[in-house]
């Protein structure tokens, strides 16, 4: 399963010194845009497409049919009415921190995915903090929330930045302990390591797929990750019936599309780390790694999307009790109890 | 091995030159006709009072805040740990490679539960909503 990183690859594949700086910036370069495009275009399907499809499939109703098969055209005429719209700028926002937050959402989202392995070979980079440099670009999408809410001048866009916070704070340190514990099997920070270390057998054809193994820990992984990103019954942030839309209600035309753009790289940024820590990352039978990488990223999408349509949503003051006084200790718990079982296993 | 924060950089370039390019895309093909009705911020259609820059609000979080940096730093030091944690098991025994930690976290834990009883990880309600109420003072 290991193999040399993308850029290395595409050196050897163009026939360049891979031992060259100058080279390895331009293969970085084209494998980052290859990267870059395989997730727009994942999220491009997701947003104005399957998000619709999945939730009128829920609700008994038929979305988007009009143009082209299945309606997949409509993410062609989104993009450009979207995109076309007057960028209305309200009276009072606080203008370089108002433009700034679309930006730092939509792009600190993308960084993740470097260090995440996508099967055949597909990896930007894999350096040996892997786990914690995509811990720490994952939570960096909550300055620009703040960002967002504070600018805007409005006090509903005020409290979704506010509320954001509140629930970041509460449900990071479950997911990070969470994910630590990961680390006490594998044994190593680096992402291409800990996918590794789940290839082998548990129990007959049964892989050691850390969701096999610490079942406790995948669920609580998921349900952090649901926090983590927003979604239901984790949405206060943006809690469409009581505070209009959160941080995200004075922004319209290209600033909406990439905060909502952010969201969604966000979502399939949990997606891919809760493949790569609980799911094998790329592995799978006979299907390419790409594609089982893929399958499951879209997976944990189709469960963020469930949870939207099926699960209420919490109040502000039971989303922090819920945090504090049950994730946090439940996820200490799971440390020390995987520490156990583990150091009872060696020796 | 070559150095993979040369690929990550590269993903940053690119990462804040897909939104800026959309940002560019969208600006020539957009209108722009600010009006005075138009550019009023969106309060469900209130006249919007005062700006929310200058209003006085409990964010009620203080302690919370203060607690999360206490764990953030708590899961910096335990990470590091966590990766020698099976080899130290086979090298020095269990009990020393697990009981400081159980020290470590233990302490944490009694940090947690005296926050927990004085309530710094609850909702605070407004007074107006506890008058009468006699859990607060």
């Amino acid at each position: 399963m290991q193999s040399a990183p993308l850029p290395e690859t595409l050196a050897n594949l163009l026939r360049l010194d891979p031992n060259s700086t100058v080279v390895m910036i331009v293969t970085s370069l084209i494998g980052a845009a290859l990267i870059g495009t395989l997730m727009m275009t994942n999220t491009a399907l997701a947003g104005p497409w399957a998000k619709r499809k999945i939730t009128a499939a829920f609700t008994d109703r038929i979305a988007v049919d009009r143009i082209g098969p299945y309606g997949l055209f409509i993410i062609v005429a989104d993009a450009v009415r979207l995109l076309s719209k007057e960028l209305i700028v309200p009276e009072g926002v606080d203008r370089p921190a108002w433009d700034l937050a679309p930006l730092v959402i939509a792009s600190t989202a993308l960084l993740g995915f470097a260090v995440i392995p996508m099967g055949n070979g597909i990896q930007l980079a894999d350096p040996e903090v892997g786990l914690a440099y995509v811990f720490a670009t994952a939570s960096m999408a909550s300055v620009g929330l703040v960002m967002a809410g504070y600018a805007s001048n409005n006090k509903y866009s005020f409290l979704g930045g506010l509320r954001a916070v509140a629930q970041n704070l509460a449900y990071e340190i479950p997911l990070i302990l969470t994910g630590a514990s990961v680390v006490i099997f594998a044994g190593s920070l680096q992402m291409s390591e800990i996918v590794a270390a789940q290839q082998q057998s548990l129990i007959g054809p049964l892989p050691s797929w850390y969701a096999f193994v610490n079942p406790f820990a995948f669920v609580l992984f998921m349900i952090a990750n649901l926090a983590e990103v927003g979604r239901n019954p984790f949405d206060i942030p943006e809690a469409p019936t009581e505070i209009v839309a959160g941080y995200q209600t004075e922004y319209s035309s290209v600033y909406f599309v990439l905060i909502y753009l952010g969201e969604f790289i966000h979502i399939f940024l949990g997606g891919a780390i809760i493949a790569t820590i609980f799911l094998g990352g790329p592995a799978g039978p006979v299907l390419p790694g790409i594609v089982w990488f893929l399958i499951k990223i879209w997976g944990v999408f189709l469960f963020t999307q469930w949870a939207r349509s099926a699960v209420p949503r919490v109040r502000i003051d039971q989303l922090i009790e819920i945090g504090w006084k049950g994730m946090l200790v439940l996820s200490l718990a799971n440390l020390l109890l995987t520490a156990v079982i583990v150091g009872v296993t060696v020796q | 091995m070559s150095n993979p924060w040369i690929a990550i950089g590269a993903l940053a370039v690119v990462a804040l030159a897909i939104p800026l390019t959309m940002m560019a895309v969208s600006s020539l093909l957009r209108p722009s006709v600010p009006e005075q009705g138009k550019r009023t911020t969106y309060e469900s259609g209130e006249v919007p009072t005062g700006s929310s820059q200058q209003i006085k609000f409990n964010i009620q979080y203080y302690m919370v805040a203060l607690l999360f940096v206490v764990f953030d730093i708590e899961t910096v030091l335990i990470f590091p740990w966590t990766v020698i944690y099976s080899d130290a098991v086979a090298e020095v025994g269990m009990t020393k490679a697990l009981l400081p930690m159980v020290a470590f976290i233990g302490i944490l834990v009694v940090g947690l539960g005296w926050a927990w009883r004085n309530g710094a990880v609850q909702w605070v309600r407004s007074p107006r909503a506890t008058k009468g109420a006699d859990t607060y003072e």
